[in-house]
């Protein structure tokens, strides 16, 4: 039996779901996992992006105009969202190189994968990195807190450290995770079937997919904060 | 084990076409920002924006167009839901603001 | 990553085919799972990674955080008798309610079903090896008992655990007044917080084990029910406990940072010493929040129990179930439906007018799978062959309870009714009825249908029988007279009625109150009867109760790590297989091939 010969569309749909032993033909455990993981997080900044609409919809007060403040003064002209924008080209660059990295993990080529997933990697640090950045401009230059800003609605600061925060969080983590996988691939654990530190089983190039499925979510989440709140 | 590795790998060019629309797509939304477009129109052109990138994203980088319907139907109705959650609060949050400002004009 | 499943279907398994009737079982897609293994009695049975230690551990673990539960329901209800004892005063009463009622649906039921039940019986009934992560199971199992430790130390700190009921509502949660407004308030967020991440881990193991790692044959409509209702209640907890961890962690931020995400203007709160004047936040959106979660939780509760009691009816009456495919999509509609009728818990908090027909109406859609439920449990013991054994007894007496539960519901469904009732005792009765009681009784019935599985001894039938007899009267005798005490306004969440007109039902309330010592005091029974079974019970023979599904058809008992010794059971059949005509037996196990049976004349597959 191979996946090839599977009925496919939604013939396939009712046959996979009638089959036994597993649902997702095809697919590791690995990765189902992460799907499902990725759909319940989905449900997690669906919230906070749900109560960010609230909060700005139902304030009475003015909400402030994002335009303004996060734009940039380059060389005497104000350029409006100028460091999101550059944020966004970094985040959306390090999605392509992921990308990059997975097609190479596929075919278990192990220098290529391992520097793609390092500039994927630099590039979610420099994203966080410009965030850092943004935040201490915004705190320490124009008096924004989660509690109060000088522009208007509380409620505006409140949810931009939250909702960049937790997505700052997320890429950080990325981060950290990126590193290690390209240590993995480079060390050739995949080839040589090393065991996990802590989980002490075996594991392969399918990791770099299953990474690579967080990593592009993580670019996912960005473009609607990017929409809701920046340029809403 | 390799033939299935061929199977799931692309043309390198794939993924630069994308990142290169998804730049595009990028810009384009920017450019709503700096054009100043207002109201409806604006948000029409945020929301379009967004989901063609999303789409893009998923189906491509995230190699959802390639996968089979079992799990693609997972993943996409639950989100779908989620918009019935945003209709409501929607609706919610207009009739907070109504109270609102009708009890802090009307007085109390 | 641990290792599962290889790329393609490479492993050429011999397909079994069954002569006789043609029946026949797919190749294995993938290769055998790669179990871990121990090498140190840490490892086997503290740090343990086999998922039925991991279930029995939640099982402890949730059980523990009951008996506190329960003592302090045992201590709300002498003050509400008594007022004159002084067992507690204002504030300790509501951090009793609030941890109470916290610690009941979250910390006990969720981790009991879900961790404990869902654990044990996922891998066996699908015939697995283990859950798919074993390693991050563990660490989901560290994790909640983390999240129970931080619970717990609540009371420790300055000002006591939050009081302002297990639905948290601000602003008043965050105000001074309310005990526990700072302190106990982080703690009770933190542990939440803590909760689910580790239910995460473990309900991804959960769901994949259940969509891929199921042996040869066994289909998704061959599965017991009972795998069915955890199966799905994970599914609504991975999508529902994000509206909570969202609606928490902004309430965390409001209580230590002073935002206003859920702050109005009038209140000026002071938080680690300054001063933060809120402004313009609606309470609102966290009751929207809260319950988007909170209507979903009671599901996620009563799933499994509906499972797991179609199981324990069936085994018990000797007969298949009724409408099998029709209860799995009841359960699917249920669950489905739950997402959409969460404010039906706002009616009186002054939300969009319209929102009331639209609730009101989707709420009263589910009594229509529910109904069906209903109905299929009654046909299934309709001229079955039952034995009254103890998990069958509680069994019945969760039918009838949940009934009362269920009908009582109409009432609280439907706004008008419900305006009147709101916040009266009335409300307590229903929600301790459907999640309250009527889930606990399955869950004695499931310890004492599983217990031979996990222990290889019988649990006593005789202190079974007196066990259940007082709990379930007196649940009845308890929660019937809450009714009464709501149609006449007794109001829910009151310390003392003082001289007020309430203060009439004082001699209900001393009733009630007795009872309710009666039936906690009855529980010791339970716990003697597990320890004193677990280490000299009568020896149970193999497949003590004459079940299908293939927890019971391990080649050890208790089964052992790996679950099925060198292969893997193959299925032919659905679990329900009682009293086939022509079989030579009243039972035909799951892993039975047709040609095993030949004289049978109907076959379910
Ligand atoms: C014999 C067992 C039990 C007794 C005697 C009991 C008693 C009580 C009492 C006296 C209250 C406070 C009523 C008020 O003043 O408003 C209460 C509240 C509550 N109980 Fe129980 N209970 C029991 C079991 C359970 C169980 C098993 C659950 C599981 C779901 C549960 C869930 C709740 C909830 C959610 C509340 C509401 C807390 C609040 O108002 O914030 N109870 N219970
Ligand atoms: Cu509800």
């Amino acid at each position: 039996m191979n996946r090839s010969t599977l009925p496919k569309g939604w013939d396939g749909f009712a046959h996979d779901w009638a089959a036994d032993q597993k649902v997702f033909k095809g697919m590791s455990w690995g990765k189902a996992m992460m799907w499902i993981f990725l759909l319940s997080d989905t449900f997690i900044f669906s919230c906070l992006l749900i109560s960010l609409l609230t909060g700005r919809a139902s304030t009475a007060v003015s909400w402030p105009d994002a335009s303004v403040v996060f734009g940039l003064e380059v060389f005497g002209v104000s350029v409006p969202l100028l460091l999101i924008a550059i944020m966004t080209f970094v985040l959306i660059s390090s999605s392509g190189t992921m990308a990059i990295a997975v097609k190479y993990g596929y075919e278990k080529n192990r220098k290529l994968c391992t520097i793609f997933l390092l500039l994927t990697a630099l590039c979610g640090a420099a994203f966080v990195s410009m965030q850092a950045f943004e935040w201490t401009k915004l705190i320490v230059h124009e008096g924004v807190s989660p509690w109060g800003n000088p522009f208007g609605a509380e409620q505006f600061g409140a949810f931009f450290f939250m909702i960049t925060g937790f997505h700052g969080t997320h890429v950080t983590i990325g981060v950290i995770f990126l590193l290690i996988m390209a240590r993995k691939v480079w060390r050739g654990d995949f080839d040589s079937g090393r065991r996990g530190y802590f989980t002490t089983m075996k594991s392969d190039y399918l990791a770099i997919e299953i990474m690579g499925l967080y990593w592009h979510f993580v670019d996912l989440v960005w473009v609607f904060i990017f929409a809701f709140f920046y340029l809403w | 084990m390799l033939k299935h590795y061929k199977k799931q790998s692309h043309e390198i060019g794939v993924y630069l076409w994308i990142w290169g629309l998804l730049f595009v797509f990028s810009f384009f939304s920017y450019m709503v920002d700096y054009l100043n477009f207002e109201g409806t129109f604006r948000w029409t052109l945020i929301v379009i924006f967004m989901l063609s990138k999303a789409a893009l994203i998923m189906a491509i980088f995230m190699h959802l167009f390639w996968e089979r319907y079992a799990i693609v139907n997972v993943l996409l109705w639950p989100m779908t839901l989620m918009l019935l959650f945003v209709g409501i609060m929607a609706a919610e949050s207009e009739y907070t603001l109504f109270t609102r400002l009708f009890y802090f004009i009307a007085g109390s | 990553m641990p290792e599962g499943d290889g790329y393609d279907y490479k492993i050429e398994a011999k397909a079994y085919t069954a002569s006789s009737s043609g029946a026949s079982v797919s190749p294995a897609e993938s290769p055998d799972q790669e179990l871990y293994h121990s090498k140190s009695w840490w490892t086997t049975y503290v740090f343990s990674q086999d998922a039925k230690y991991i279930g029995i551990q939640y099982f402890c673990a949730a059980t523990a955080i009951a008996v506190l539960g329960l003592v302090l329901s045992v201590l709300m209800r002498v003050q509400l008798a008594y007022p004159g004892l002084n067992v507690l005063d204002p504030s300790t009463y509501y951090q009793a309610i609030t941890m109470h009622g916290m610690i009941m649906v979250i910390f006990f039921l969720t981790a009991l079903f879900l961790g404990g039940f869902g654990n044990f019986l996922i891998p066996l009934m699908c015939g697995a090896r283990d859950m798919v992560f074993p390693y991050v199971n563990m660490m989901s199992f560290w994790i909640f008992l983390l999240s129970l430790l931080v619970l717990v130390a609540s009371y420790l700190v300055p000002g006591g655990p939050t009081g302002a009921g297990w639905t948290l509502y601000p602003p008043q949660v965050i105000t001074a007044g309310t005990p526990g407004n700072l302190w106990g308030l982080v703690l009770m967020l933190v542990s939440i917080v803590l909760f689910v991440v580790g239910f995460t881990m473990g309900g991804l193991n959960y769901v994949i084990t259940v969509l891929q790692a199921r042996t040869r044959g066994m289909t998704l409509m061959r599965m017991p029910l009972s795998v069915w209702g955890i199966f799905v209640a994970t599914i609504i907890a991975l999508l529902a406990f994000p509206a909570l961890l969202v609606g928490g962690l902004m309430l965390l931020l409001d209580t230590v940072l002073g935002t206003s995400f859920y702050m109005p203007a009038i209140i000026a709160t002071s938080n680690f010493g300054n001063e933060v004047s809120t402004e313009g936040g609606s309470p609102l959106l966290f009751q929207h929040l809260f319950w988007f979660f909170g209507h979903p939780e009671v599901y996620i509760v009563a799933l499994p129990a509906f499972g797991i009691v179609s199981d324990l009816i069936s085994v018990h009456a000797r007969r298949n179930i009724f409408g099998y495919r029709m209860m799995v999509w009841a359960i699917i509609a249920i669950a489905a439906l739950s997402f959409i009728v969460w404010a039906h818990h706002m009616y009186i908090a002054g939300f969009t007018p319209w929102f009331g027909f639209f609730f009101a109406s989707t709420t009263l859609m589910i009594a229509i799978p529910t109904g069906i439920k209903m109905y299929n449990w009654l046909l299934t013991l309709w001229r079955g062959n039952i034995r009254f054994t103890v998990p069958m007894l509680f069994a019945l007496a969760f039918f009838i309870t949940f009934l009362n539960g269920g009908l009582t519901g109409m009432f609280m469904g439907n706004v008008g009714t419900d305006i009147a009732l709101s916040d009266t005792y009335f409300v307590v009765a229903h929600f301790h009825f459907t999640i309250g009681i009527a889930p606990v009784l399955v869950v004695f019935g499931a310890v004492y249908h599983w217990f031979p599985l996990a222990t290889g001894r019988m649990l006593d039938e005789g202190l079974g029988k007196i066990h259940f007899w007082i709990t379930f009267v007196g649940a009845y005798m308890i929660y019937f007279p809450m009714h009464y005490q709501g149609l006449q306004g007794v109001p829910r969440r009151y310390f003392e009625m003082y001289n007020s007109s309430q203060a009439s039902s004082s001699g209900l309330n001393e009733f009630i109150t007795i009872v309710t010592i009666v039936v906690a005091l009855s529980q010791l029974i339970f716990f003697y009867n597990i320890i004193n079974s677990a280490r000299a019970g009568k020896k149970a023979k193999k497949n003590p109760w004459d079940a299908n599904s293939l927890e019971w058809q391990t080649p050890e008992m208790p089964p052992k790590h790996g679950n099925w010794g060198r292969t893997l059971p193959v299925v032919y059949r659905w679990p329900y297989d009682f009293n086939v005509p022509g079989a030579s037996k009243d039972y035909i196990p799951q892993n039975v091939s047709p040609s095993q049976v030949r004289g049978a004349k109907a076959e379910r597959t």
